[in-house]
């Protein structure tokens, strides 16, 4: 059995963290990236940047320390490490010797011009743009969203209903996020277990985690990932329904836009037109996962019975596919879809890596409104069930041993076998074939004594 | 990576492993026997053809259109004759009567319900009196979508000539009676039924038909409830005021509804009929015909003109009400002013028993009640006196132990081992069967219908002569689906309740169904593991934490004051576990007197709690008192069993509302071992029925106890 990792999705916050000091202080030049570095930072890591914002020195540890009542040293603690592993402040020696705190000035500087006013218009291309003929409004801008984003979904659940394809450069953040694998028999690339736990995120987490590992890839094509960095916080302080002009742009800028039109974070009526607008996929993205996610959007599809039954009220092909991962379909009506939730069905996906967890919880965002009067929502009989299935394939218990074999006479084995037994090292025997397993803290013991009393050495 | 073809396989493997398993339960029978009782035509299924998605499923996307309201609407109709209805849909009460009138009930849990169009469920439904066309057009009006073409033509395959021809006994006389003078005509052509057919004189070659009226008036006279039955008066008002409110029903569900409504209500209309008379002595003949024509005939008897056939003097107590569904049931029974025979279908403890007294007391003719087993003889011979005014005088019962004196008794009871009994019998008992074999029955009560063998039955059957067959059961469920045969050896089944609606309503307790998880010892599943015969089971039974569980659940419920019955079908495990733990126990080897002695014990002594029993006491062992069912060991995967043990714990308990659960069914399952797998398939029917099955892997508390 494959043992499968569980998709560690940072948060902007721990994406930051790993990023090499130089390209952070870059990162801060922007306005837009001190603020957006600003709202995601702990309440208390708020208020000491808001306090030492003013004062253009270092501020001594101690000080800091005393701000914070000594019932509250753990809340203390996360804040000031946040502060320093964003390289939002360093520690430097005061004169007189004392450890003070002091903050970056790149991001004193901008992160001012960010709540005071002042420097560049954010979003690139000084002057206005005049109306635009095809203007978009926000439920078009929605729905293309998660039309883009589907598309993504679809593709990698494999099914071949209404999909028009996806890029390359797609396939290849795909590949290089584990979340499928290329075979030289497939002419596609196929899912990975990481994969069907991507698939069961909340659409905002997928969006945020498939864009992390697009950034980690956008060095190898030659772009900059500080300029796409801050164009990403750039855009998750624009208007939803608002246009943007894309003049002054770089030209990674301008591959980056393209990129994220396929994503459906951005929409662009033709690849040359010269304005776009932000979709709420884009929007959300910087500004807190923790929020709202355009799942909530949408009323809950499923209705699940306590005979197993799974009742799919929706007629998106991608839902049902998502379903069927773990259930066995068995009717396909329009506007609704049947399938039963089976021990196989359950077991096939456990083998290809969906936690039990993550199906309850799939199930359970996704139920339909109805059910929501139900207490727990899921009947409780069918979330035991699958936890049940999930547990069944743990049974085994693994101890590690040293095996001893080859006695010359049964007397021999007794011995040994006995001493074993005494010293409670012993795992298991076979007087039959005269061999034992002993445990790896007891081999010492019992080869020591094997050596001391060997009788048919003698 | 979803390989269609490797999921087809699986399916198609798990589907014959499937049928493999349904035989595992019930009897032999021999094909050649099952062919003559049923119409070719019923063994017919719809054609399904269609094509199937990227996951395996049936899709019907592009075959089916949407209705635009299809809101409002509660159905979603396959073309393989599967049915989906929503129990949150504002005309479900409309749908779910029609439903349950023309198709079986596959599933119904909370919010989808499940039922299936088969040929004995439209058999059953025509021979209630509904007509081909209203079951099509009501059908497509329900429906979502379009209605699928396979759908309709297989009503009509179905319909057409099931239920056109009635065999009617009145007067005395048989004759074969329809609405549809083109099918007698048909019926007359065949020269085998020429030779049946009764005439005055020889001569007489054309005519000879006669016309007739049936009264569409019910022959069912009740007591109503002092406060007026809410029901009756107002459907129709009730209908469009639920109309009024709810906007979003299409006006031609209403429409329809009150015209399918109009047979439950007590409307007179007069219909034509016409009718040839049989020759009594060809009866069977003709039936055999008949049904080879695929015209089966549906046996009703126009008992209020059975002048032969002297009345017993028999009523309903007037302290006796129905409750609604017992009604509905009967209705069905008696719509057309006739006694119909058929199968009424309810959960143990919802009161079979007093439908069959009802029934018997609304024919008022010579009764005979056929049971499982003695104690059950004495359970409907006690209800017969609670219910109506029946006294012992009319009462007999013809057993092996009773002595009473049955011949020339308006009120028979007895079981059907005593009358298909093919050994020597007692000289006293041999004059009985005479007397009985001689006589015309009224009205003959089969209780727990789906037990009996089919042989066995057919001995029955052959035994007594009786107009009307009423069968009694909870569960229409068989391994080896010989169920179906019922239909044609007693007729179609009447009506059917849903579990869960009697529940939510408190006429069947609620009851909290739960599997045990015992983990064998390492020196039993060794054991287990190298043996290779029947003792594997035993093994698994007398799994010593199974015994351990047991005994705590038995402590924990004593301690609660319930009454625990506790069931094993394995005899060596019965006693040990009751001699062990100092409990009484039955099994079949206990005679009739110590049974009734430990059952009274069990109701009425405080110091008796639990007891033991053996597969005996499935059926028919009328226990109100019993709250707490322990099931150490089973019949393998037999899911009728496991519904009639249930059934044991759900007569409706006092205090009704004051817990979430009022009653507890135990399985106790030996991890690893073949009851793991067992009990899977015997929950099946009881999780159709919308009860949910909590595993527990620990019962919480035994470690403290020990």
């Amino acid at each position: 059995m494959a043992t499968t990792r569980k998709l560690d999705c940072k948060n902007l916050h721990g994406y930051l963290k790993t990023l090499p000091w130089h390209v952070l202080d870059k990162l801060y030049s922007h306005p837009a990236t001190c603020l957006a570095v600003f709202r995601q930072l702990p309440d208390l890591s708020k208020h000491y940047v808001m306090r030492m914002l003013f004062i253009e020195q270092h501020v001594s540890q101690s000080v800091v320390n005393l701000w914070v009542n000594s019932k509250y040293q753990d809340e203390q603690k996360q804040a000031v490490t946040a502060l320093t592993d964003l390289r939002v402040w360093h520690e430097e020696t005061m004169t007189g010797g004392l450890q003070g705190w002091k903050m970056n000035q790149t991001f004193r500087k901008n992160m001012k011009i960010a709540l005071l006013g002042g420097g560049n218009p954010w979003t690139s291309g000084g002057e206005q743009l005049a109306p635009d003929k095809h203007s978009k409004d926000i439920p078009f801008l929605d729905k293309y969203a998660l039309e883009r984003w589907e598309c993504v979904l679809h593709f990698m659940v494999g099914s071949t209903e209404g999909t028009e394809g996806v890029s390359r450069d797609i396939i290849d953040v795909l590949l290089h996020a584990g979340l499928m694998k290329s075979d030289s028999l497939e002419p596609l690339p196929s899912i990975t277990p990481e994969g069907f736990q991507f698939l069961l995120m909340e659409t905002g987490s997928q969006v945020w985690y498939f864009v992390l590992q697009y950034l980690e890839t956008v060095e190898q094509r030659g772009m900059d990932l500080i300029e796409c960095l801050s164009f990403l916080f750039q855009l998750s302080f624009s208007t939803l329904g608002k246009d943007y002009s894309t003049e002054g742009m770089t030209e990674n800028q301008l591959k980056f836009l393209q990129h994220l039109r396929e994503f459906g974070l951005v929409y662009q009526r033709k690849r040359k037109s010269n304005r776009y607008y932000p979709t709420l996929l884009a929007i959300n993205l910087a500004s807190g996962l923790s929020g709202l996610s355009s799942d909530s959007q949408r009323s809950g599809y499923l209705v699940v019975e306590t005979n197993y039954r799974v009742y799919a009220y929706t007629d998106s092909p991608l839902q049902v596919a998502l379903l069927a991962l773990f259930c066995e379909m068995l009717y396909r009506f329009p506007t609704m879809s049947i399938g039963n939730l089976t021990r196989t069905s359950i077991r096939d996906a456990l083998a290809r890596g969906i936690t039990a967890e993550q199906m309850v919880n799939f199930l359970r965002s996704h139920v339909h409104p109805m059910m929501l009067k139900n207490n727990p929502v899921i009947p409780p009989a069918i979330t035991d069930q699958i936890r049940l299935w999930e547990l069944e394939r743990n049974r085994f218990k693994f101890t590690d041993g040293v095996l001893y074999s080859q006695f010359l006479s049964q007397t021999d084995f007794e011995l040994l076998r006995d001493y074993a037994k005494d010293l409670g090292v012993c795992v298991w025997d076979s007087p039959e074939k005269r061999v034992m397993v002993v445990t790896r803290f007891g081999h010492d013991d019992v080869k020591k004594f094997w050596k001391r009393n060997k009788p048919s050495n003698s | 990576m979803f390989d269609t073809k490797e999921r087809k396989a699986k399916k198609r493997q798990k589907v014959e492993l499937e049928a493999a398993e349904e035989y595992d339960d019930f009897e032999e029978e021999s094909p050649q026997d099952v062919k003559s009782a049923v119409p070719e035509s019923a063994t017919r299924q719809v054609d399904d053809s269609a094509k199937e998605d990227e996951f395996g499923a049936k899709d019907y996307r592009t075959t089916l259109d949407l209705k635009n309201d299809h809101n409002s609407r509660p159905l979603f109709v396959a073309p393989n004759g599967h049915i989906f209805l929503e129990s949150f849909s504002p005309v479900y009460k409309h749908a779910h009567d029609f439903l349950i009138a023309i198709s079986e009930p596959v599933c119904r849990p909370q919010f989808v319900h499940e039922y299936k169009l088969t040929a004995y469920s439209l058999y059953a439904a025509v021979s209630v009196g509904l007509e081909t066309n209203d079951i099509i057009e009501y059908l497509r009006r329900l429906c979502k979508t379009s209605l699928p073409n396979g759908i309709e033509e297989f009503i009509k395959l179905c319909t057409l000539s099931y239920g056109k021809v009635k065999l009617v006994l009145k007067h005395n006389k048989y004759y074969v009676e329809s609405m549809h003078p083109e099918v007698i005509q048909q019926l007359l052509k065949d020269p085998v039924i020429q030779e049946c057919r009764f005439r005055l004189s020889a001569e007489e070659s054309e005519g000879g038909i006669v016309e007739g009226q049936v009264s569409n008036k019910s022959a069912l006279q009740l007591n109503k409830p002092a406060n007026g039955n809410p029901d009756q008066p107002g459907t129709s008002a009730d209908g469009t005021t639920d109309g009024a409110e709810q906007p979003t029903v299409p006006s031609d569900i209403f429409d329809y509804y009150d015209k399918m409504d109009r047979e439950d209500e007590d409307e007179t209309e007069d219909l034509k009929t016409v009718s040839f008379e049989v020759k009594a002595e060809h009866i069977e003949t003709m039936q055999k015909r008949c049904i080879e024509l695929e015209f089966p005939l549906l046996a009703e008897y126009d008992f209020k003109n059975d002048t032969i056939n002297p009345d017993i003097n028999i009523d309903l107590k007037p302290s006796t009400v129905l409750r609604p569904y017992q009604e509905k049931s009967l209705r069905k029974m008696f719509g057309n002013g006739r006694a119909r025979s058929g199968v009424i279908v309810l959960p143990c403890g919802a009161g079979k028993t007093l439908v069959g007294v009802t029934a018997a007391c609304t024919v008022r003719k010579r009764c005979l009640v056929l049971a499982t087993s003695g104690v059950s003889v004495e359970q409907w011979r006690s209800q017969f006196k609670m219910w109506s005014t029946a006294d012992d005088s009319i009462i007999c019962r013809f057993t092996s132990d009773a002595k009473d004196k049955p011949i020339g008794c308006s009120i028979c009871i007895s079981t059907y081992s005593m009358l298909a009994h093919s050994m020597k019998r007692s000289w006293e008992a041999e004059r009985v069967m005479e007397w009985m074999q001689s006589q015309e029955w009224g009205i003959m009560l089969l209780d727990e219908v789906q037990t009996i063998p089919a042989k066995m039955f057919r001995r029955v059957l052959t035994i007594v002569n009786a107009h009307t067959k009423l069968g009694l059961t909870a569960t229409l469920v068989r391994e080896d689906d010989k169920i179906a045969d019922l239909n044609f050896l007693i007729g179609p089944k009447l009506y059917e309740a849903n579990w869960m609606e009697l529940q939510n309503k408190g006429y069947i307790a609620r009851v909290q169904c739960a599997e045990v998880w015992c983990p064998m010892n390492p020196e039993f599943y060794r054991e287990y593991l190298n043996t290779k015969s029947m003792k594997k089971l035993l093994l698994a039974v007398n799994n010593p934490n199974k015994f351990r569980n047991c005994q705590f659940l038995i402590k924990y419920h004593e301690r609660r004051n319930d009454k625990i019955i506790v069931f094993s079908d394995n005899v060596f495990a019965l006693k040990s576990y009751a001699i062990k733990l100092n409990k009484p126990y039955l099994y079949g080897p206990t005679s009739q007197g110590e049974r009734m002695q430990v059952l009274q014990n069990f109701v009425h002594n405080p110091k008796v709690n639990t007891i033991f029993v053996s597969k005996v006491a499935d059926t028919s062992f009328d226990l109100p008192e019993a709250n707490v069912l322990i099931q150490i060991s089973a019949h393998g995967g037999s899911r009728r069993q496991e519904a009639q043990r249930m059934g044991r714990i759900l007569r409706a308990k006092k205090g009704a509302i004051a817990e979430e659960y009022n009653a507890f069914f135990y399985t106790l399952v030996s991890q690893d071992t073949l009851e793991v797998h067992y009990s899977l398939k015997r929950q099946r029917f009881l999780v159709n029925q919308g009860y949910s099955y909590k595993v527990i892997t620990k019962l919480a508390g035994m470690e403290t106890v020990n």
